[in-house]
């Protein structure tokens, strides 16, 4: 066949060879067993396609850069593994790559990073109530003869609070549940975003 | 003045292969998950018969760095599996089937897909058949 004469074999060889060893590095992110898989893959499509008398720069450009193949098969396993992680680093990443996608994804990234904020805040401030209990609870604050609420997690002019000591268990309960929940629902969202694009 | 004057050519499957907006892409991206299980209806097929496959029977003319990770992650969903298969050529191939979920899967996603495409093609028919619409 003519494409392996050995005027175009030596170049050809080598921009393969590059192809692969740049490949190689974009997928660092996946699994070695996985990553060499996919390479022994593209090898063997690259080599088929080549010798079906494709030109070697044809075979590699429509198979994209490197960079964008790997995206390709990253932007799969991250989402794929976080919805089955519990990790809110995790979690917070793929909504991030899912929020440069579309408003749903900015919205659900937004929505899961208040949900940990106000969770962990509610935890972090039941650990911390018994080392400053008139700083952190839920107060009200009586003026003159009008009974008003004024209500904060932190105040200093503390008149008379609400839940005393029983804020503790509350607030650890509640930011558990608020964690717990957040989780949940960023794990049913990459799910079901999952779906929508099989079943597009 | 037909301003809005369908041009034929922006229509046809060549021109949809194109490079187009990201909602095309998008689009593609979904059907050509379909479309990959759809081409292991009849057996076991490596990577680029089935890219083979689909210009021969859809012409959908693809990318080809887009199918290797939907096989990548229609695999990890066991909708397929796959094994290397030692070819004539002198190297080893990797073919992909469809298990029985995937079969499943197919069934319901082809029986979505032609009641979502009616329900388009109505929509669609008074453009295709108006060329010009009414000023």
């Amino acid at each position: 066949m003519t494409s392996t004469q050995p005027t175009t074999q030596q170049p050809t060889t080598q921009s393969i060879a590059a192809y692969l060893a740049a490949l190689r590095l974009q997928l660092a992110p996946i699994t070695l067993s996985e990553r060499e898989e996919i390479l022994r893959e593209i090898a063997a499509h690259i080599r088929d396609s080549f010798e079906a008398g494709t030109p070697i720069d044809t075979v590699l450009s429509r198979l994209g850069t490197p960079a964008q193949l790997a995206a390709e098969y990253r932007d799969g396993q991250l989402i794929r593994a976080a919805s089955r992680s519990l990790s809110p680093l995790t979690l917070l990443r793929a909504t991030l790559r899912l929020a440069t996608k579309g408003v749903t994804g900015i919205i659900v990234f937004f929505g899961a990073f208040i949900g940990y904020i106000t969770g962990g805040a509610l935890v972090i401030g039941g650990i911390l109530k018994p080392f400053a209990p008139n700083q952190i609870g839920l107060f009200t604050t009586n003026t003159t003869r009008d009974v008003w609420k004024q209500t904060g997690l932190v105040t200093n002019d503390a008149r008379h609070e609400i839940f005393g000591w029983w804020g503790i268990p509350i607030a650890l309960v509640s930011g558990v549940i608020v964690l717990i929940l957040t989780t949940l629902a960023i794990r049913l969202f990459l799910r079901l975003s999952q779906r929508v694009q099989r079943s597009l | 003045m037909a301003r809005n004057k369908l041009e034929p050519d922006s229509l046809s499957s060549e021109a949809l292969s194109s490079r187009g907006g990201p909602w095309e892409a998008q689009l593609r991206k979904g059907a050509l998950e379909m479309a990959a299980l759809a081409a292991l209806w009849n057996g076991r097929l490596y990577g680029l018969e089935i890219i083979r496959f689909l210009e021969q029977h859809s012409q959908l003319v693809l990318a080809e760095g887009t199918i290797y990770p939907i096989l990548n992650r229609l695999k990890t969903e066991a909708m397929l599996t796959s094994e290397w298969v030692e070819a004539d050529a002198g190297h080893p191939r990797k073919y992909y089937s469809l298990t029985d979920a995937g079969r499943q899967r197919l069934r319901l996603m082809a029986t979505a897909w032609v009641d979502f495409a009616r329900g388009v093609d109505n929509l669609l028919q008074p453009v295709l058949t108006n060329q010009e619409p009414t000023q």
